[in-house]
């Protein structure tokens, strides 16, 4: 479904990622992590044409990412995207922020959008907050909202960029339910995340980042396990010691 | 010491109110056109595309440069004569209007989008990522979650503005229109009660823009604790 093909970037002289290459299948939940500045979150960035390449290439459902006749909305449009800080739109109740691209973009009608909206909070427990305003909703709710709202156009695959970071610790976990959820129901989903009891717990594989390159690539089991690089061993030893 | 004579005041009331209508159709004229204008300019400059955001620095420099009378000036005398070779429009058709309201309009867009590139540049860059991750064009992203996050956040400068522009609409007075402070002006000319007049007319341009600015700091604290 999403395939990287030595895909390199650089800002000027430094180098953010360096000849990625992986592939994600239809089902597969990828968990990214690795030290902060390791390119993981550019490299997701990557995947839906947010974050420009230089060289190498990235496939999306048969789809070049980096080619300039490819229509990048459209694109875009079939790949959900939750980021680190929610980012709903805080002058639109949430009913609004799940309708408004289902509207404009995919041509839905206000009522197909909103059943739809609805149909979504209610999964994501948040049915009775629909008409508040981003603002009035706790950090947790308002990343599953995040989420709901990526669902609603109903994406091929899910990106996930550092989703609970930004979260008080007691909230991670009704974001984490959520996730754990949409991985069981056979989404496929890409997620930067530190977390690694929710890798553990349904990550298909583990992509482990450092320098911008991908340093590992292997099942959860080996990845826990044995670890092969050094650089690895050493990010798990310090992650899982708390 | 000057003895004061209000008496010509009442009985020049209706004509000042006209003077007053002529001042509020420039402003509102030029506050919309210009916010408009001004819109498209902040656009430009914080477009990618080098020409379009050379251009728009280009015209705000040089409108920042230069005097409002002058430009006034210029619309009064020099607009009319082209707009009458090129589109033939009968010669000494009065233009004082409109040309007081394209130059006000033009040069206060040079302002108006400095602040709205601020207010532009204020909104998180996350959201315009959101925007687009949903595959909404960038049309779509500024229209729908930008710029109304933008307004929301420069409504009390773009209001603070108008209020400066309402008071420099009494600049007319160099294309002799009579807008409320030129109105005054002739009136107290005319009865020799010059000095009257002028406290008079400094009276209500107080009252309405002190007012006014009253109402936008009441409604920059709402802004602030919602």
């Amino acid at each position: 479904m999403i395939s990287m093909n030595k895909v390199s970037k650089h800002y000027g002289a430094f180098q953010v990622l360096t000849d990625c290459t992986t592939q994600v299948h239809k089902g597969e939940v990828i968990v990214v992590c690795g030290p902060s500045g390791s390119g993981k979150s550019t490299l997701i960035k990557c995947v839906n044409g947010l974050e420009p390449f230089q060289s190498g290439e990235i496939i999306v459902n048969g789809v070049s990412v980096g080619d300039p006749k490819t229509n990048l909305s459209k694109l875009r449009s079939t790949v959900g995207m939750v980021f680190q800080n929610f980012e709903l739109f805080p002058h639109m109740s949430i009913i609004d922020n799940l309708s408004i691209a289902q509207l404009k973009v995919l041509g839905r009608s206000e009522e197909q959008a909103r059943e739809k909206g609805y149909k979504l909070l209610d999964r994501v427990g948040l049915r009775q907050q629909a008409e508040k305003y981003p603002g009035q909703l706790s950090g947790g709710q308002q990343q599953r909202v995040a989420i709901a709202r990526a669902l609603a156009m109903d994406p091929i695959c899910m990106l996930f960029d550092e989703p609970t970071s930004a979260l008080d610790p007691e909230m991670v976990n009704e974001v984490l339910d959520v996730m754990t959820e949409l991985a069981q129901e056979g989404m496929t989903m890409m997620c930067v995340t530190h977390e690694m009891g929710f890798a553990r717990r349904v990550a298909s594989r583990v992509i482990f980042m450092d320098q911008g390159r991908i340093v590992e690539d292997d099942s959860k089991e080996a990845f826990f396990e044995h670890a092969r690089s050094e650089r690895a061993q050493q990010f798990l030893a310090k992650i899982l010691h708390h | 010491m000057h003895e004061f004579d209000w008496s010509s005041i009442p009985n020049s009331l209706p004509f000042l109110w006209d003077g007053m209508k002529i001042s509020l159709e420039i402003t509102l004229s030029a506050v919309v056109f210009g916010i408009v204008w001004g819109t498209l300019l902040a656009l430009m400059r914080l477009s990618s595309i080098t020409p379009l955001s050379w251009f728009a620095a280009g015209y705000v420099n040089l409108f920042r440069a230069i005097p409002l009378v002058m430009v006034l000036l210029w619309f009064f005398l020099i607009v009319p004569h082209l707009l009458e070779s090129i589109f033939g429009f009968p010669r000494g058709s009065d233009m004082r209007l409109s040309s007081a309201i394209a130059g006000f309009a033009l040069f206060e867009a040079a302002y108006y989008s400095e602040i709205i590139r601020a207010g532009i540049q204020s909104v998180p860059k996350g959201q315009m990522a959101a925007a687009s991750a949903l595959g909404m064009t960038y049309g779509q992203a500024m229209r729908l979650v930008v710029l109304p996050q933008a307004f929301r956040n420069m409504v009390p400068l773009l209001l603070t503005q108008g209020i400066i522009l309402f008071q420099d609409t009494s600049l007319v007075y160099v294309s002799a229109l009579a807008d409320f402070f030129g109105a005054a002006y002739k009136v107290g000319d005319r009865d020799g009660r010059l000095v009257e007049l002028l406290l008079f007319a400094g009276a209500v341009y107080f009252v309405i823009c002190f007012t006014a600015s009253r109402i936008v700091r009441h409604y920059q604290n709402k802004l602030k604790t919602a």
